[in-house]
């Protein structure tokens, strides 16, 4: 007869008392991982979409940094336009190494039951940083007229084998990683690619695609080394008329404030669980070690030495809470990556669930809480029951 | 082998209040004696036991075992000798719910060094034959009735072999046929003489194979009974 | 068991009555072919078979919840596990859901039908290894 087998047996003993401590170590440990998950997923994503972009700073149309930044993260389509010309007063400024500019479409999905809109990026091969890199690695060589890649949930509708947009057939030529952002959804071609799509759809198209002349949307500057991009952007911003330049440092503060906030509500609501938690599972034990008063008086009657009792009462709470805690967490792995695409339509933030070393440490950060949670609930019953005088304990 | 010296026992009722469950006892019991404690309820009797069994400090006195003070060791050496040396036999049902009948016959070697021996399985199972429970080994408590209870205990209070066999109103619960076959079965453990046992009983006629009796009256030790 | 039983028919409602729910059909969106008819997609096939797996299922739990004997428990929980990994099966190979991914089908009916299925599996599992222990010894 083991400790380990008595401590066992009295969890399987009593099972309002076991399954009370299971489930409460089983919220906690699944709310603080699955809290954790969601901040550090949302702000993983915005890193990654930053990095993505590569940009030191980013020059849009004034007045127009919120939307074009929606666009970016949530994939809602937004046509913003300035001229042409702000390229070569961009490129001008002192300090800047690369401009490159962008066009931002919208394109009716390509599948024909959907009628969703989506959003297509087009780039210069010939200065692209963004884009470019990934094709080059993974490729080797730019894309071709008629070629695009998307983000990783574009795809090509059943039986077909290219993508239709305004009535132009595009070859998907490659799919980007997941960035839990809007540029998942996002398709990416040249802008000769983009100006012939546009020609054809007035023929082809049910509406047609329309660029206007000498346009373009944004311009994504990369700085020379040891330049500050925040003294670059004020600079753009004093030189070019009419732009918001936005060092790359600050974009997505909005979401990043979001994600804040929703990291502080959700502190707040662990905070809270976790006391009513210690509390529920405080009770329990002690209910359970005033139930069990004389069992514990035989105990020691027996020969149990008092650190034995403590000890097999410590092992039992921890068992339970190791039990709920590994259950709760995975539950909740399990479900933030099946609704991952819902939490992101719904909460309207970028979410990307982060590498696995990433995911262990949180695991483990969840399953130590819990643990810790239920520990401080029980040391005190355990305390109590461990210096019992084992002969008044035995009297009813 | 054991010696109790002076041993007085008081409770704390609060606001004060004291009450003295044992008063000065002095006792000396020889090995091998089968000593029968009597008494009115709330003589302290049970305290007494309670006493030498070291699950009570005497707020007073000493108790002393083979020449050595109780209360002189600390909570592990007290505890290693109550798993070794002492055999317990309670009034109430003190059999763990959860726990099988051999599984709850095998807990005390679950605290002593002897929870790894191989052969504690073979000895459960010989103290069950003796007590003649050994067709219910794996059957529950709440299968059993109290005198199948009982001898469970029994078997429970011997499976370190201890030196000493501590029994507390052992039949208080049971019928007067059941009774007799408890204390039958004490007297049959007792006879081989390596057995020290004590007894509290309300009915000490029962209990013919008694070396002495002695008995408790308002926390006072008096011989004879 | 009774609670695994209880379990199993609470999820089995669940597979039947959320995909009817969360398909392009009944959000309004059918595959439209060329001669202007418009047909049902992929998730609405799967939301109606998710619907007969469920019936079984639901049949499933009741029988577990009311049967005594462990050989008829066993094999219940035994079929539970496999109509647990159809459920599964349904939105990710044997029918699947629609392509796109803002799609409400894969937005909540795959997922869901997914963890209740992993659900469905984990519950008959312990149903199995409950049913498999040795019984009591009657008095």
């Amino acid at each position: 007869m083991s400790p380990l087998r008595l401590v066992w047996k009295n969890i399987a003993g009593s099972a309002f008392r076991s399954w009370a401590v299971f489930l409460c170590a089983l919220v906690v440990g699944g709310l603080l991982f699955s809290t954790v998950l969601l901040v550090r997923g949302a702000e993983d994503s915005l890193r990654l979409v930053q990095q993505r972009l590569g940009a030191d700073v980013v020059v849009v149309p004034e007045g127009t940094g919120d939307r074009v930044e929606t666009a970016l993260l949530m994939g809602q389509p937004t046509k913003v336009w300035m001229p042409r010309q702000n390229l070569d007063r961009i490129g001008g400024v002192a300090g800047v190494a690369i401009a490159s500019p962008q066009l931002y479409l919208a394109s009716l999905a390509n599948a024909p039951c959907c009628t969703a809109e989506m959003f297509v990026m087009a780039f210069d091969p010939q200065t692209d940083f963004t884009v470019t890199p990934w094709l080059n690695r993974h490729l080797g060589h730019n894309l071709g007229l008629a070629e695009a890649i998307g983000g990783s949930d574009v795809f090509v509708p059943y039986g077909e084998d290219k993508i239709r947009i305004y009535g132009s057939e595009i070859d998907l030529v490659g799919s980007l990683e997941r960035t839990g952002t809007g540029l998942d959804t996002a398709l990416f071609l040249t802008f000769d690619t983009a100006y012939a799509v546009a020609d054809g759809s007035y023929t082809k198209a049910v509406r047609p695609l329309e660029i206007p002349p000498d346009s373009i949307s944004a311009v994504l500057v990369q700085v020379e080394p040891n330049v500050d991009p925040r003294v670059v952007a004020l600079q753009i911003a004093h030189d070019v008329p009419g732009v918001t330049a936005i060092p790359g440092s600050g974009l997505f503060q909005a979401f990043h404030t979001q994600a804040g906030l929703l990291s502080r509500i959700m502190a707040a609501l662990l905070g809270t669980v976790s006391l009513l938690s210690l509390l529920l599972v405080g009770l329990t034990f002690s209910m359970a070690v005033n139930e069990r008063r004389q069992e514990i008086g035989v105990l020691r009657a027996l020969g149990a030495t008092r650190r034995a009792v403590l000890h097999s009462l410590l092992v039992e709470a921890l068992m339970l809470a190791l039990g709920g805690g590994a259950t709760g967490v995975l539950l909740a792995a399990l479900v933030l990556y099946l609704f991952r695409n819902l939490i992101v339509a719904s909460l309207m933030m970028p979410f990307r669930i982060p590498s696995v070393p990433s995911l262990l440490a949180l695991a483990a950060g969840g399953l130590a809480v819990a643990l810790a949670d239920v520990a401080l609930a029980v040391l005190l019953p355990a305390l109590r029951a461990s210096n019992l005088d084992p002969a008044t304990a035995m009297r009813e | 082998m054991i010696k109790i010296e002076a041993a007085t026992k008081t409770y704390a009722l609060g606001r004060g209040v004291e009450i003295a469950a044992t008063r000065d006892v002095d006792l000396e019991v020889a090995r091998g004696e089968f000593l029968v404690i009597t008494g009115r309820s709330g003589a302290g009797k049970t305290t007494l036991l309670n006493l030498i069994s070291g699950l009570t400090r005497p707020t007073s006195g000493r108790v002393l075992w083979n020449g050595m003070d109780l209360w002189a060791l600390d909570d592990a050496h007290r505890s290693a000798l109550r798993n070794r040396q002492l055999g317990f036999v309670f009034q109430f049902p003190s059999l763990l719910p959860s726990f099988t009948v051999l599984e709850n016959v095998v807990l005390p070697t679950a605290f002593g060094s002897n929870r790894r021996d191989p052969n504690v399985p073979g000895q459960a199972a010989a103290l069950l034959q003796r007590v003649g429970m050994a067709g219910r080994r794996n059957a529950y408590p709440r299968q059993l009735s109290a005198g199948q209870q009982q001898r469970v205990v029994i078997a429970r209070a011997l499976i370190n072999c201890p030196e000493v066999l501590l029994a507390d109103e052992p039949t208080g619960n049971l019928d007067a046929e059941t009774e007799r076959e408890i204390i039958e079965l004490f007297g049959e453990l007792q006879a081989t003489g390596e057995l020290t046992a004590l007894m509290v009983t309300h009915a000490p006629h029962l209990v013919p194979q008694a070396s002495r009796v002695v008995e408790m009256a308002g926390g006072v030790l008096r011989a004879g009974g | 068991m009774r609670a695994l039983a209880i379990l199993i028919v609470i999820l089995a409602i669940l597979i039947g009555v959320l995909p009817q729910f969360f398909n392009c059909q009944y959000d309004g969106k059918g595959l439209v072919l060329a001669d202007g008819r418009q047909v049902p997609m992929k998730c609405y096939w799967t939301a109606r078979a998710s619907l007969a797996v469920a019936i079984l299922l639901l049949a499933l739990g009741l029988l577990l919840a009311f049967s005594q004997q462990q050989e008829t428990r066993r094999a219940l929980a035994f079929l539970g596990a496999i109509a647990g990994i159809l459920v599964i099966l349904l939105p990710t190979w044997l029918i699947g859901v629609c392509q796109h991914p803002g799609a409400s089908c894969n937005l909540v009916m795959k997922p869901a039908l997914i963890l209740m299925g992993i659900l469905v599996v984990v519950a008959s599992v312990a149903g199995l290894v409950l049913s498999s222990r040795r019984p009591e010894p009657t008095a």
